[in-house]
């Protein structure tokens, strides 16, 4: 790589930021605007906040095209994102979910689940990930490149897809760019079902090591997942910080009022279908119970909104066919939903309904947003769950009954309940609980800490970067 | 107005959807054709309402010629093949606008399509189609303009069909030239072996031409040339899996016919490479094929229980050493553990025990009623043979091995659904036989139950107790010492830290009823052998001895109890049956041997017996024999073969007066207890008191009670 830098290049390379420019900052986030990814809200907001924090924030993500064939696009999330931000789109596809026949070879077309499976074991020689591990060398080419052109001070990556490691490491690797890694639901760690996902010395756990040993910062999105990584490396504890995914102001409508008795009741979820198929047939079965055995439920609706499947499978897997199965008990289905409309979803429904896999590791980013609204909450999730932990204190929360219909159903009907009897005051009660985890107020002191760390105190007004070696470290239990 | 060809290599799991689909479709004025392989009206009736819906031309419709040349075809390209050949679906390809391929099957058929009709779109699922249909609706005009590079069919297709048309020509000339036809002709089958055997032919080549001229010299009738053949043709091949292919055949052909194959090895360990190379690419499914292939050569019929040595008793380790060398048998030996411990009942309530019955309740009966009758306890069966249980044992070892060669498995769930609650239920699960039930019960998590399994004898000679995880068995009781050696050594994982206990605790035998008197002193010159329907019997020894006796004093005779040789059982048995009835046919009319059959009333049937004989070549424990002692007979044991000179067998489960090593020592021990009255009566006596003493239910039992009724060592 090196041999064939032109000589300006390694000039360009070599210069110092002039005093007073903003530093620039290389973001790899797979999933920025306008992809329809669930964690496309936590990357915006910190590109936002890097921006503002004084950052010239170059993200690193793939074509929209790309997004076409995996959960979609949403272009009404561009308009939030602060103009100074740059964003560089690599012509990287997801090969396995393609639906041109056309572009299909012979053999692909004769043994299309062989072809699936080769395919993953060729990434897999690349880096530890099925999917996307083949995308290292072209997203390690573009950071260098990135980096030529205009050297960073500092490299945010943030996972999955975690091949994004191997493009931070060849950057600390080459040009010794400090980095901070937004782990979100952390790597080695199970969150679905819990426990270790790989050992310390397989292939993925020395990536993982190398890749943490190094960071300026490590940020997870919940107390058990930091727990985890602080308990598998305790020397590098004092780099664990939380940064919960939040929720969007601009999401939650004004105000949340009783529904009215003259019309029936709105339930809705709202979010990527990819649970799992027990867990989404055990709601409808609960709903349905509950329905049929609760006047308060009669003509009841239950919106189920978001993305179902992708690739060929769009639209044509078993949770299309459960949900259309249930039509006839008033659940109506749709596809996903542009960011700028969310709010009048909000706004027209009466109950939310959680449905989240996982356990004590997972909390999902929907639960923020849920408790914001002020609306009642009916969780539809293991009882042992992090979103148990956060709603604990929410006070129009039908409980974490765990997902036996009989057990949901009755969190269905006590919803209905507070639905129509939970008063304004009770309703701001919840909405002002759940004010502290406005995304902002969980990414500005992040944001902060990492720039005071690279940049030394002061941040980018201050004096032009030193060392990262001589960067503070900030001893930190991972509260936030 | 645009229409859409939508092709269905399999019926659709999810036919809501697809009717959805299609009323969408129907919403935009799209205009759907719907081709299948199958019979749509059978399997698809909510369709054929929404859609115009046609059968691909199937294989009894294109005639015998088609019928060959798709049996050749990969299956992958089988709907092409039938697709290629409707006029419906050429003339609606044509005038399509989208192709769809709605599964992975349809995918190769839309791609062929695609490549000839390149103005269409071709995708695969539902919701590209919809996309596709939604673009062209909005822009029609676009799609209106040919453009130059799709007006023909692609140069690849072209291409391609030429290349598949010389390559079947090529499969149809070596299909003829290697077929039973040509076979017969000797000039031809000499060709073919210096072909296959020549040097500088490459390994894969020569792999499945030796295949298939071997097939056919077999089919033809010259199995010698087809012997020959392969034996040339492994010589010249270096991968093991290449050489077992080739030999297959003619070890199985031995197989059949009773004899121990020379190749076998060879051919085992083909199978178990060839499994080992598709668990490297996680197809557990098509390992375990090659597995189960495995299982009926090593643990075959005729190698173990048809004749008069087993080659796995002989020598365990050495025998299995393919099996258990292999990442297969690694995989099938992974322990996957148990949640929680085992934990003993509380003392304030019943014991709850659950016996796995109703396949081979021989030797439970006594068990059963003696915990039912005890206080505190509580029994329940599973009937392993009810309607509800049978469809989850049905094709059980294929299923055992895919499961415990991928780790989990869907059947996992329906043994875990069909016998969940049962084992949730008890504290004590007791499966007599280590067999499909005991392996099968094995692939769940018996959560806090203790799993206690009882292995006879004929189990060490199969594949189950490589199925069943011990991991997940707490203590395995064995009849005898000399059974317990043999399966731990053929088995090495049972002496892993995560195993089972193992316990000896004789059968249980209510031995009182056989205690009736011997009027008659001439009993004594009756020779009894309780049990004759397997080869491991060897009623042929104890003519051997009744020749001994006999050429010394011809009042000796023998009884012989139980149902005569089942010989469609195998060739093996057949032989042993031919030669043991020459041998009665000697022996009958001079009224030297009795055959009474099978008879419900052995304990009246030893009555006249004075001496119990017990031949076999390998027993565990052999019931027969110890009722016979029981009864008052004098036992004379022959030193089980498969045992002798072993640290246990024969010798040390009886009082080593009783074992002899050959005929001629049993017919001394014979003439000496019985030269007069009071020597055979003094020595049945003995006999008789050891045998209550020792094994009566009355006495075993404890060792049973304390089995079940205790909690086990190191536990509360």
């Amino acid at each position: 790589m090196n041999k064939r830098r032109p000589l300006w290049d390694s000039w360009k390379r070599s210069r110092t930021r002039r005093p007073g420019s903003r530093p620039h900052m290389i973001y790899l986030a797979i999933g920025f605007p306008p992809a329809a990814k669930s964690s496309t809200y936590r990357m915006r907001a910190t590109a936002n906040q890097f921006a503002a924090a004084g950052w010239d924030v170059t993200v690193v993500t793939i074509a929209d095209e790309a997004w076409e064939r995996d959960y979609g696009l949403d272009h009404t999330l561009v308009a939030g994102v602060d103009p100074r931000v740059r964003v560089v789109k690599l012509p990287l596809f997801r090969e396995d979910l393609e639906t041109d026949v056309r572009a299909y070879t012979e053999r692909r077309a004769l043994a299309h689940n062989d072809y699936l499976t080769e395919l993953r074991e060729q990434h897999l020689k690349v880096f530890p990930e099925p999917v996307f591990g083949g995308w290292r060398p072209a997203l390690e080419e573009a950071v260098l490149q990135l980096h030529r052109e205009r050297p960073a001070e500092l490299l945010v990556t943030t996972c999955v897809p975690y091949v994004n490691l191997a493009a931070t490491w060849k950057l600390w690797e080459t040009h010794r760019v400090p980095y901070v890694v937004d782990f979100r639901d952390g790597w080695s760690v199970d969150v679905i079902n819990g426990g270790e996902a790989f050992t310390r010395d397989s292939v993925s756990g020395r990536w993982e090591t190398k890749l943490l040993t190094h960071a300026v910062a490590i940020w997870n999105v919940n107390e058990p997942i930091s727990r985890w990584y602080r308990e598998r490396y305790p020397d590098l504890a004092h780099k664990m910080r939380i940064v919960r995914n939040g929720y969007d102001a601009a999401s939650i409508p004004a105000e949340s009022i009783p529904a009215p008795a003259d019309r029936p009741l709105n339930f809705g979820y709202l979010g990527a279908l990819n649970l799992p198929v027990p867990l989404l047939d055990a709601v409808l079965q609960g709903w349905r119970k509950a329905r049929a055995e609760d006047p308060a439920l009669t003509d009841a609706t239950f919106e189920v909104r978001g993305h179902i499947g992708s690739g060929w499978a769009r639209g044509d897997n078993r949770h299309a066919e459960l949900l259309k199965a249930a039509a006839d008990d008033g659940v109506v289905v749709g596809g996903s939903v542009p960011k700028a409309e969310v709010v009048d979803f909000y706004t027209r429904w009466d109950v939310v309904v959680l449905m989240v896999t996982g356990g004590k590791y997972m909390t999902s980013g929907k639960v923020y947003e849920y408790m914001a609204t002020g609306l009642p909450v009916v969780s539809a999730h293991e009882a042992e769950h992090d979103a148990s932990t956060l709603l604990s204190t929410y006070p129009l929360w039908t409980g974490a009954v765990g997902l036996e219909p009989d057990d949901l159903a009755g969190a269905f009907r006590r919803a209905a309940d507070m639905a129509r009897n939970a008063d304004v005051a009770e309703r701001d009660k919840a909405r002002v609980e759940a004010r502290q985890y406005a995304r902002e107020e969980q990414l500005i002191p992040a944001v902060r800490e990492v720039t005071e760390l690279v940049l030394g105190v002061g941040g980018p007004a201050g004096t032009a970067p030193g060392s990262a070696a001589g960067a503070r470290v900030l001893a930190r239990e991972g509260g936030s | 107005m645009i229409e859409v060809l939508v092709v269905l290599g399999a019926v659709p799991a999810r036919v809501a959807v697809l009717t959805d689909a299609l009323a969408q479709f129907r919403a935009l004025g799209v205009t759907v054709r719907i081709a299948t392989t199958f019979d749509p009206v059978e399997k698809i009736p909510a369709v054929t309402g929404l859609a115009e819906v046609h059968q691909l031309s199937t294989t009894a419709q294109l005639g015998p010629r088609f019928g060959r040349m798709v049996k050749r075809a990969n299956p992958a390209r089988r709907p092409w093949l039938r697709a290629q050949r409707d006029p419906w679906i050429r003339r609606h390809a044509k005038r399509a606008d989208v192709l769809v391929a709605l599964d992975a099957k349809a995918l190769h058929t839309v791609w062929q399509l695609a490549q000839r009709h390149r103005r269409a779109d071709a995708v695969h699922g539902i919701a590209p189609a919809l996309q596709a249909v939604r673009k062209r609706s909005v822009d029609p005009a676009r799609y209106r303009r040919h453009r130059l590079s799709t007006i023909a069919p692609s140069p690849t297709v072209l291409t391609s069909a030429t290349r598949s048309q010389t390559i079947d020509l090529a499969k149809r000339v070596f299909d003829l030239s290697t077929g039973k036809r040509a076979m017969k002709l000797a000039p031809v089958r000499w060709f073919w072996h210096q072909a296959v055997t020549a040097p500088g032919v490459p390994e894969r080549l020569r792999g499945m031409a030796a295949r298939r001229v071997n097939r056919s010299m077999r089919r033809a009738g010259h199995r010698d040339s087809a012997n020959r053949l392969a034996l040339a043709a492994q010589r010249r091949m270096r991968s093991v899996a290449a050489k077992g292919q080739v030999l297959g055949p003619m070890v199985e052909a031995e197989l059949k016919q009773g004899t121990l194959p020379e190749h076998l090895k060879t051919v085992v360990k083909g199978q178990l490479q060839m499994a080992d190379g598709h668990l490297k690419k996680r197809r557990s499914g098509q390992a375990a094929e090659h597995v189960v292939r495995a299982f009926d050569l090593m643990f075959h019929r005729n190698l173990h229980f048809d004749g008069l040595t087993s080659p796995l008793a002989a020598d365990p380790a050495g025998f299995l050493a393919p099996l258990l060398k292999s990442e297969v048998g690694k995989a099938l030996a992974t322990p996957q553990g148990r949640r929680t411990q085992a934990e003993f009942p509380p003392a304030n309530r019943p014991h709850r025990m659950l016996f796995f019955t109703g396949i081979n309740d021989n030797f439970i009966g006594p068990i059963l009623d003696r915990y039912k009758a005890t206080p505190g306890v509580e029994v329940r069966r599973l009937n392993l043979v009810e309607e509800s249980i049978r469809p989850v044992l049905g094709n059980g070892r294929m299923r055992l091995t895919r499961h415990r060669l991928a780790g989990s498995s869907e059947h996992a769930r329906k043994v875990q659904e069909a016998w969940g609650a049962d084992v949730a239920w008890a504290d004590t699960i007791f499966v007599d036989w280590c067999n499909l039930a005991a392996a099968m019960l094995t692939m769940i998590d018996p959560g806090s139950a203790r799993v206690i399994i009882r292995l006879h004898s004929f189990e060490a000679f199969t594949w189950w107790p490589h199925l069943t995880d011990w991991s997940r068995v707490d203590d395995l009781v064995f009849v005898s010492e000399h059974l317990r050696d043999l399966a731990l050594a053929a088995v090495p994982r049972l002496r892993a830290p995560e195993g089972p206990r193992t316990h000896v605790i004789a059968n249980a035998m209510d031995l009182y009823r056989y205690v009736l008197p011997k009027p008659s002193a001439e009993a004594r010159f009756t020779l009894g052998l309780v049990g004759l329907s397997a080869v491991a019997k060897d009623p042929r020894w104890a003519l051997e001895v009744l020749r001994e006796l006999r050429r010394r004093d011809d009042r000796y005779r023998l009884k012989l109890i139980g149902d005569e040789l089942r010989t469609s059982l195998g060739p093996g048995v057949a032989r042993y049956a031919a030669e043991l009835a020459a041998d009665l046919a000697e022996l009958e009319p001079a009224g030297a041997v009795v055959r009474t059959g099978r008879t419900e009333d052995v304990p009246g049937a030893l009555t006249d017996v004075g001496v119990i004989l017990s031949t076999s070549v390998r027993e565990s424990f052999h019931c027969g024999l110890v009722e016979g002692a029981a009864s008052g007979a004098v036992p004379v044991v022959r030193d089980w073969p498969f045992f002798a000179g072993r640290p246990h067998g024969a010798r040390t489960l009886f009082p080593g007066d009783w074992v002899v090593s050959t005929p001629a020592e049993a017919a001394q021990r014979i003439l000496d207890v019985t030269a007069s009255e009071e020597t055979w009566r003094e020595a049945g006596g003995a006999a008789a008191s050891h045998v209550l003493g020792t094994w009566d239910w009355s006495v075993t039992h404890k060792d049973f009670d304390r089995l079940v009724l205790e909690p086990p060592a190191g536990t509360n």
